[in-house]
């Protein structure tokens, strides 16, 4: 276990001292701030514009806002967040290939599965505690403004869109195994992302698209049960796995 | 005992055959240069041996074990330095090292102690920035530290010394001698002066087979003297000998140059001493490893 510890400690180091941990953790507090403070400025913001809408022929009345207000924004704005996250860590293998850094390593005597291994936790923890940040952030200031209880599910709302983070992570993982360039490996992850996008509108299949879990946020206002997602997280879950697998596989078949 | 040996090693990349049935035996305790043109197959074939690339036919062993390709327990034995060496620059050079050693299972106390120690012989003993900032001989110099890290029983050198300049060379030529007591050496090079410092086995590679293997005495003695030069004090005396020994053409300065054999070399003594032909020196040309290096490669 003393390799693969020594190799996660580098990955660490690495994004800490590259400034990654640093723009990761700004990111998902500005996201996690935002989320309550655009439903909170909602109204005045409508007020402010409410004269120039008149003028247009819209009748603005008082607006409602509470704690859904403030987790439609969450669900709107995280998309946001993952896709910078993919952006900033899609080099995270090819620049290793391109540098030809891990020759030394591989030649030293570590085995190829704990570079793939140590990857693949370096950046679902990564997510975890981002996703984690700004859901915590936006927990708090919604329970300090309004009730999050009027919330339907949230905690499984929040899960299912976490897991959906997860899969893409795990895509770019896949595609890094395969691919030279970080280009290639973000334009492959999105080609996949969109894939399960069109499926999720195959009326028959698309319960089993993990692309649903996209629209998770629709279960906050109590209009749909958890178990229609729970397909769609199944075969992410399932397919996250085997996919990590097949980038092992992947990787030790390697020329480098 | 052969540290590593190569039999009949091939490996292509597309149309372009690359080995073409390599064999090779390096010696424990040598520094066995592996000389080539730039494209004859020398990196292809340290990756082979690193398990690195799969060769299409052949077999490689290290200490009498197989390589196999991808995972493979012989480079347990093997010190590896690339030829461009490349490190995680947001790590400091001993940084780098405690990472090395940790990957390749070391004991704590004894990883901190060959660290520095290693340090110290590459002249980094006193470097304190991040491999950021690192020229391409500081890069060298940590590279040869990882490489013997671990007390490799054969420590393989990518063209160690071709992209440095006279300075950064000779160190590192220095550094290798002085790892030779713990270890066997290959190196690769198409630098023959450097060969000829520190070798004690060369093979020449050419077209994707080992063209010429021995010990740098043997490899010499593969050719025939390729004559004798003399200097006199007096031009004239030089036409003399020219048109004596050589081709009867005037000499240009007071040195001549003449083939033929060792009786003829006897002929010409005679006749300096006969004439009394005053002699600055007179020398048996050694045929050197770059004439050699030319004539097998051409």
């Amino acid at each position: 276990m003393k390799p693969l510890a020594a190799f996660l400690k580098k990955e660490y180091i690495e994004a800490a001292r590259t400034g990654k941990i640093m723009v990761l953790v700004l990111l998902f507090v500005l996201f996690g701030i935002m989320n309550p403070a655009i439903a909170k400025l909602t109204p005045w913001m409508l007020e402010i514009l409410s004269e120039s809408l008149e003028e247009s022929g819209f009748a603005v009345t008082n607006v409602q806002v509470d704690a859904l207000t403030s987790w439609t924004q969450f669900f709107k704005n995280i998309p946001m967040a993952l896709i910078a996250f993919v952006l900033l860590f899609s080099d995270s293998f090819t620049k290793e290939y391109r540098s030809g850094t891990l020759l030394l390593v591989l030649t030293k005597g570590l085995t190829r599965y704990k570079v793939v291994l140590a990857k693949a936790v370096l950046l679902l923890s990564l997510w975890t505690l981002g996703y984690g940040l700004c859901f915590c952030i936006t927990y708090g200031y919604t329970a300090y403004f309004w009730d999050n209880s009027i919330a339907h599910h949230l905690f499984s709302a929040v899960g299912m869109w976490w897991l959906l983070g997860t899969w893409v992570i795990c895509l770019t993982v896949l595609f890094s195994s395969l691919l030279e360039n970080n280009t290639g490996v973000t334009l492959c992850t999105a080609g996949i992302v969109a894939l399960a996008y069109l499926w999720s509108f195959i009326p028959k299949a698309k319960a089993y698209s993990p692309a649903m879990l996209m629209n998770a946020g629709s279960l906050l206002s109590g209009m749909e049960v958890v178990e229609a997602y729970t397909r769609a997280a199944l075969v992410a879950a399932v397919s996250a796995v085997m996919m990590v697998g097949v980038s092992v596989w992947n990787m030790n078949k390697r020329q480098v | 005992m052969d540290i590593l040996t190569i039999e009949n090693l091939q490996k292509s990349f597309g149309e372009k055959e690359v080995l073409r049935g390599l064999n090779l035996s390096v010696p424990e305790h040598s520094i066995f240069g592996f000389i080539g043109r730039n494209g004859a197959g020398k990196t292809t074939t340290m990756k082979a041996i690193l398990g690195l690339l799969k060769p299409d036919s052949g077999q490689i062993s290290v200490i009498g074990e197989n390589v196999h390709f991808g995972q493979t327990r012989t480079n347990r034995y093997i010190g590896y330095l690339p030829d461009v060496p490349e490190f995680y620059p947001f790590m400091t050079a001993l940084e780098y090292l405690r990472f090395s050693g940790e990957i390749s299972g070391m004991e704590k106390a004894d990883l901190r102690a060959r660290s520095e120690e290693l340090l110290e012989l590459v002249g980094l003993g006193q470097e304190r920035h991040r491999i950021k900032g690192f020229s391409r001989g500081m890069k060298q110099r940590l590279g040869i530290a990882q490489a013997l890290l671990n007390r490799p029983k054969l420590l393989i050198c990518d063209e160690p010394t071709s992209a440095l300049d006279p300075v950064g060379r000779k160190e590192i030529l220095d550094i290798l001698l002085a790892a030779r007591a713990q270890t066997t050496i290959l190196f690769s090079t198409h630098i023959l002066s450097d060969v000829e410092r520190i070798c004690s086995e060369a093979a020449f590679l050419n077209d994707g087979k080992v063209a010429m293997q021995g010990t740098i005495a043997e490899l010499r003695g593969m050719r025939p003297s390729d004559g004798f030069l003399i200097e006199t004090e007096r031009k004239e005396d030089a036409d003399m000998l020219r048109r004596a020994f050589g081709d009867g053409k005037a000499a240009e300065n007071n040195t001549v140059v003449l083939h033929g054999s060792t009786e003829q070399f006897y002929d010409i003594m005679r006749f300096v001493a006969e004439n009394r032909i005053p002699v600055q020196r007179m020398e048996r040309m050694e045929p050197t490893l770059e004439s050699l290096f030319l004539e097998v490669t051409a």
